[in-house]
């Protein structure tokens, strides 16, 4: 192999993740400090939301204020990205940043299976995306805010929530079989 | 449980955002580690060979859950201090049910397109911005689409435990979960060796060394004996927050048309021919009060009016996503401060407070007053006049 025209890193290729169970462990050790220390769980999906609000605001204050959802992130003159987990979600980006590249893993492209093209795939990151979102904003959370977070505080709605997103990847797993596998 | 240590309170907000960063470090640093910046490995949980997304998740739900109640029942976690994701059934059901699918076509979770995108991935930026998009669309749609916003709020129930259905101690529930998990476990090893060879694909994990097995054999029999060695009496919620508000405050929030304000006069028919506030819905009976609850906006406020201000509690299946504030003095005390003019001062500051309680109790009685001769003075609610604080940074 002519190391010569490659970084001395690429040859070596990324490390293995970790065990699951050990990666698990860290995440609910990282869970249980955030509800100690900020009274609540982790999230995911508020900062998409929060800057909406924040544009929205821009655009029509009085609308964005009366908004049945958007209205309580902007009551009582509050800034819609004054949030713990807008901050958080930044924190999981430079942990993310700095977990892939420490591991060799940090690489610029794109994540398919073997039988479709990248711009199929990337279409369908998009608009598996858009579900999500919607889907997020209309259950008040995501798999980290729902599933994770209220999962772990045994909240009824929330262990529902985790089994119908499992049903719901299960359900088109088949028919969408051709991106992963 | 007035001695709990937790939740940390803060001298102020900014410091609490500090620990976001922090802590939102170290979840994007495990969910990589954990692999789960890589969309394919993700996806894998729903074909079977690569079962990382239940292992991590449910290690970390049985490690936050065992830790959280056990602290709670040492008394050293007040969990009325907590957040608890309120139950909307359908709203749940149906938002989960979608999500599976997004997951699914997208390969990710909110979460992990931004871990994904910090990884250098393209499709996990795609994902996040389709979910931004997907979020507006609903922002859009919550407001023209018929029964949206029914669904919104449907099967809304408050802040319910699974033990609160099942009438056990948390503690029980969470040993059912941790055993229930560890069957999980084994029965998803087994699977993926399967599936592994159906496909061909390779497991996107190094193989298992035992040091998972012992975590997981040690988390179980920590969880037996804090299980067993502690008291499960009955769990009832503790009563939620109920803060006060001065009427002057309300009647001032009622002028400005403050949102997400919605006042309930518990008084019953009697007590009520008095007269009642502008505003003030009657709601003597639950089903009224939870009608009129299920439409406050999320972070809306509820004031609760009685009598006298005395005993105000707050019932437990009222939703936990709202504050609650009892009017001072009830209905009397809106009677004295509001109703009544105030007294003429001698000084000029009492003076024009004075001028400003009389437009306030003008607005409310009807009768007009004379043109003051003295400036309106600023808004007078005492640390209500929240300063707008600088964006966190992104």
């Amino acid at each position: 192999m002519s190391t010569q025209t490659k970084e001395p890193k690429e040859v070596r290729g990324p490390r293995p993740y970790w065990n699951p169970y050990l990666a698990g462990t860290l995440l609910g050790l990282t869970l249980l400090a955030t509800f100690l220390v900020a009274g609540q769980g982790l999230g995911g999906s508020s900062m998409p939301k929060r800057a909406i609000t924040v544009a929205s605001q821009k655009v029509a204050p009085a609308w964005t204020a009366a908004h049945p959802v958007m209205g309580g992130y902007v009551a009582n003159g509050q800034n819609p990205l004054h949030n713990w987990i807008v901050v958080e979600v930044v924190g999981v980006f430079l942990g993310g940043f700095i977990g892939a590249v420490s591991a060799g893993r940090f690489k610029v492209g794109v994540e398919k299976g073997p039988r479709i093209s990248v711009r199929g795939r990337l279409k369908f990151a998009f608009w598996g995306g858009t579900i999500m979102g919607f889907a997020a904003s209309l259950s008040r959370g995501c798999t980290s805010g729902q599933a994770l977070s209220g999962g772990a505080t045994l909240a009824l709605g929330s262990w529902v929530y985790m089994m119908m997103v499992f049903a719901g990847g299960y359900a088109v797993a088949y028919f969408l079989r051709r991106q992963w596998i | 449980m007035t001695h709990a240590i937790f939740p940390l309170a803060f001298a102020n907000d900014d410091i609490r955002l500090l620990t976001a960063i922090v802590l939102g470090f170290l979840f994007g640093f495990s969910l990589e580690r954990g692999g789960f910046g890589n969309a394919r490995k993700l996806a894998a949980q729903f074909y079977l060979y690569d079962m990382a997304v239940f292992k991590v998740m449910f290690t970390a739900i049985i490690v936050a859950l065992v830790g959280l109640f056990t602290l709670a029942n040492l008394g050293w976690v007040d969990l009325d201090m907590l957040y608890i994701n309120p139950t909307f059934m359908w709203a749940q059901v149906v938002g989960g049910f979608l999500l599976g699918i997004g997951f699914l076509m997208s390969g990710l979770c909110p979460g992990t397109s931004v871990v994904s995108s910090a990884s250098g991935r393209w499709d996990g930026f795609m994902a996040f911005l389709g979910i931004t998009f997907g979020a507006l669309v609903f922002m859009l749609a919550v407001q023209w689409v018929p029964g949206l916003e029914a669904l919104y709020h449907a099967g809304s129930m408050g802040t319910v435990l699974l033990s609160d259905v099942l009438h056990v101690s948390p503690l029980v529930v969470a040993l059912a979960v941790v055993v229930m998990a560890a069957l999980g476990f084994i029965g998803a090893e087994k699977v993926e060796h399967i599936f592994q060879r159906k496909y061909g694909m390779v497991e996107l994990t190094r193989p298992q060394r035992p040091t998972g097995k012992f975590v997981l054999v040690g988390a179980v029999a920590l969880v037996a004996i804090v299980g067993l060695g502690l008291p499960t009496g009955p769990t009832t919620l503790p009563p939620a927050r109920v803060a006060s508000l001065a009427p002057l405050a309300l009647a001032q929030d009622i002028i400005e048309g403050r949102p997400g304000l919605l006042i309930l006069d518990l008084r019953s028919g009697a007590a009520a021919d008095g007269g009642r506030i502008p505003h003030a819905y009657p709601a003597t009976d639950p089903e009224t009060a939870s009608r009129l609850l299920a439409s406050v906006p999320e972070d809306g406020t509820v004031v609760l009016v009685d009598d006298d201000g005395k005993d105000v509690t707050v019932p437990p299946a009222w939703p936990r996503t709202l504050h609650y504030a009892y009017l001072e003095k009830g209905f009397q005390g809106w009677k004295q401060d509001v109703l009544t003019p105030a007294s003429p001062g001698s000084t000029l500051e009492e003076k024009q407070w004075a001028a400003w309680h009389d437009q306030i109790t003008a607005f409310f009685t009807g009768t007009a007053v004379a043109a003051s001769d003295v400036p309106p003075p600023p808004p007078l609610r005492a640390g209500a006049k929240k300063k707008k604080k600088k964006g966190s940074g992104c």
